[in-house]
């Protein structure tokens, strides 16, 4: 292979200069048989190694595709498990919607409920129990007029 | 009356001393008429749209070597000289550099870049850093698409040579075949010298002037010679592409293209290189600057200096239509072997394989792709052939960088 082009210019017996006019057809036909087949070789090498390596590839991903499907299939199975067992889900929402004296007047009992979904869903993968204790709105950092001052000031940029 | 004479006389000595005298002068005439040509390049870039990125910095190139007494660039000083190197042997190849550097205008300097061979590797740096091998990568039989077109380059050789050409004329021609200009420049700059009938700029008009045209020469050849049926396979989904993958790739290709012919390294290992930048995904600001920055800059250079070499004779002559006949004839015949290669494969795949993607294999990235894409759906609205012919299309570059390296091994 590294030796594909002394290969290229024994097969040429020499190379043309350039300024040589009147090629012959023999040297014309052989720069074209050469060129093709070097550009063809070159590429089809390419293609058994992409090829190949794509292969192995496929081969690895399915593996960890699978190990991962299996993987998921288990913790499923044990968050069935813990679910059935402790109800950690279903009891923690009622506890916090009851205990209400947390959570900010003017904010949807549906908010709360998805906060408390999304730390549920937490809870039940890491099996540790999760309490929601109080929701409030945030104070905004600036006044309104300020930052609409500084986004007119930092526009450009 | 002295007075007089004085103002008269510094007026006339103005008078021959400016431009426009330079017209009136011995075979000036010429330039006026490169620049009317630089004016019908500047008119389809600008208002036409052909490839107006490069096309209008080489039309000003052409217009500013024209100005008579601007002295911008010297094709005198790029003539080859005969010397003795300190080893005893003799170079019949000879650049005096140092004459350049002191006396030469401006786009004698940057034109070194072009002459050295700098731009051509620096714009692939950018290509690569654009292009996603991905498609290739899930389907490598593309690559065969991407070395049929390129059959086209060495057909073409045959035509300049009946022609009566010289080799170093056969091969600049007919790697415009290869649908590449950075490709054709990086040939052209290398072999062309002061006694071959066409330069640098010719080549290089011809093979933009034809990328530009590519949604024009290509439909009717595609259609030609594929059957509705053929034109109608719908190509199901690519496989996905792990990043590890990709980031072999480059690397791969850098080792086997530059080990098998090193001559097509400078080209294929700025692809890869800018490739594996894009992959690795840890040079987010190198990337940037070569897709943009470092891209743009050394396109205006390029530009107008590959337009400063399109001299009046060069020009004026029944040479450059004869590049502009082969380059067509090049680009035909590159089209028409990947659509034939297509067809094969369509018959051993089992009709599963749509020939339209095999007209991409030219490079003129993604245009080609495009095209394919268009034709397709000329027939059946919902085909997307464009990922498929994405393959083919960045084989074909690779491809062509390599058929660049064997023409340079074999013409020196």
């Amino acid at each position: 292979m590294i030796d594909m082009q002394k290969m290229l210019a024994q097969i040429m017996a020499s190379t043309i200069p350039p300024d040589k006019t009147d090629l012959d057809s023999g040297t014309v036909a052989s720069v074209v048989i050469t060129g093709i087949s070097v550009v063809f070789i070159g590429l089809i090498i390419l293609i058994l190694l992409v090829t190949l390596y794509g292969k192995i590839f496929e081969a690895i991903n399915a593996r960890a595709a699978a190990a991962k499907e299996a993987e998921e299939k288990a913790a499923k199975a044990k968050a069935e498990k813990a679910a059935e067992g402790e109800a950690i889900v279903k009891s923690e929402p009622e506890s916090v919607t009851a205990a209400g004296d947390g959570i900010e007047d003017g904010i949807e009992e549906e908010v709360v409920a998805v906060i408390m979904a999304a730390i549920s869903a937490m809870s039940a993968e890491t099996g540790k129990k999760l309490v929601l204790k109080s929701v409030r709105t945030a104070k905004p950092q600036r006044p309104v007029w300020a930052s609409a001052g500084v986004n007119e000031n930092t526009r450009p940029f | 009356m002295t007075l007089i004479q004085s103002f008269l006389d510094t007026l006339s000595a103005l008078a021959s001393e400016s431009g426009f005298a330079g017209f009136f002068a011995d075979g000036g005439w010429k330039n006026i008429i490169m620049i009317l040509i630089s004016f019908v390049f500047m008119y389809l870039a600008v208002a036409r749209g052909f490839e107006p990125l490069l096309l209008l910095p080489i039309s000003f190139g052409m217009l500013l070597t024209n100005l008579p007494f601007a002295e911008m660039y010297h094709p005198e000083f790029w003539d080859y000289l005969t010397v003795t190197e300190r080893d005893g042997t003799v170079n019949d190849h000879f650049i005096d550099y140092s004459r350049i550097l002191e006396h030469g205008g401006l786009l004698d300097i940057l034109y070194l870049g072009v002459k050295l061979q700098v731009y051509p590797p620096l714009i692939f740096l950018g290509i690569g850093a654009m292009t996603d091998f991905g498609p290739l990568i899930a389907s490598p039989r593309s690559f065969l698409l991407g070395a049929a077109a390129q059959g086209g380059i060495f057909f073409t050789f045959v035509g300049a040579a009946i022609l009566g050409m010289s080799a170093a004329d056969c091969a600049s021609i007919a790697i415009i075949g290869g649908a590449d200009g950075p490709t054709s420049i990086f040939v052209s700059s290398k072999l062309l010298t002061a006694n071959s009938s066409n330069s640098v700029g010719t080549i290089a008009l011809a093979a933009y002037t034809y990328m530009a045209l590519v949604p024009i020469i290509q439909p009717p050849i595609m259609k030609a010679l594929t059957t509705k049926k053929e034109r109608s396979v719908v190509m199901g989904q690519l496989r996905p592409v792990s990043r590890l993958e990709k980031l072999i790739f480059p690397v791969l290709v850098t080792l086997i293209i530059a080990l098998m012919i090193p001559s097509a390294a400078p080209l294929v290992g700025m692809l890869m290189f800018g490739n594996l930048l894009k992959e690795s995904g840890c040079c987010d600001r190198l990337v940037k600057t070569a897709q943009n920055e470092l891209m743009n800059i050394i396109t205006i250079f390029l530009g107008v200096t590959v337009g400063a070499t399109t001299q009046a004779d060069k020009v004026i002559s029944l040479d450059f239509g004869k590049v502009m006949i082969l380059g067509v004839v090049a680009f035909g015949l590159g089209t028409a072997c990947g659509i034939l290669l297509g067809k094969l494969m369509y018959v051993i795949s089992g009709k599963k394989i749509n020939p339209l993607i095999g007209s991409a294999g030219v490079s003129a990235v993604p245009m080609a792709a495009r095209i394919s894409q268009k034709v397709g759906q000329e027939e059946v609205p919902t085909n997307y052939l464009l990922m498929h012919a994405m393959g083919p299309n960045v084989a074909g570059v690779i491809g062509s960088a390599v058929a660049a390296g064997v023409l340079l091994a074999i013409v020196k």
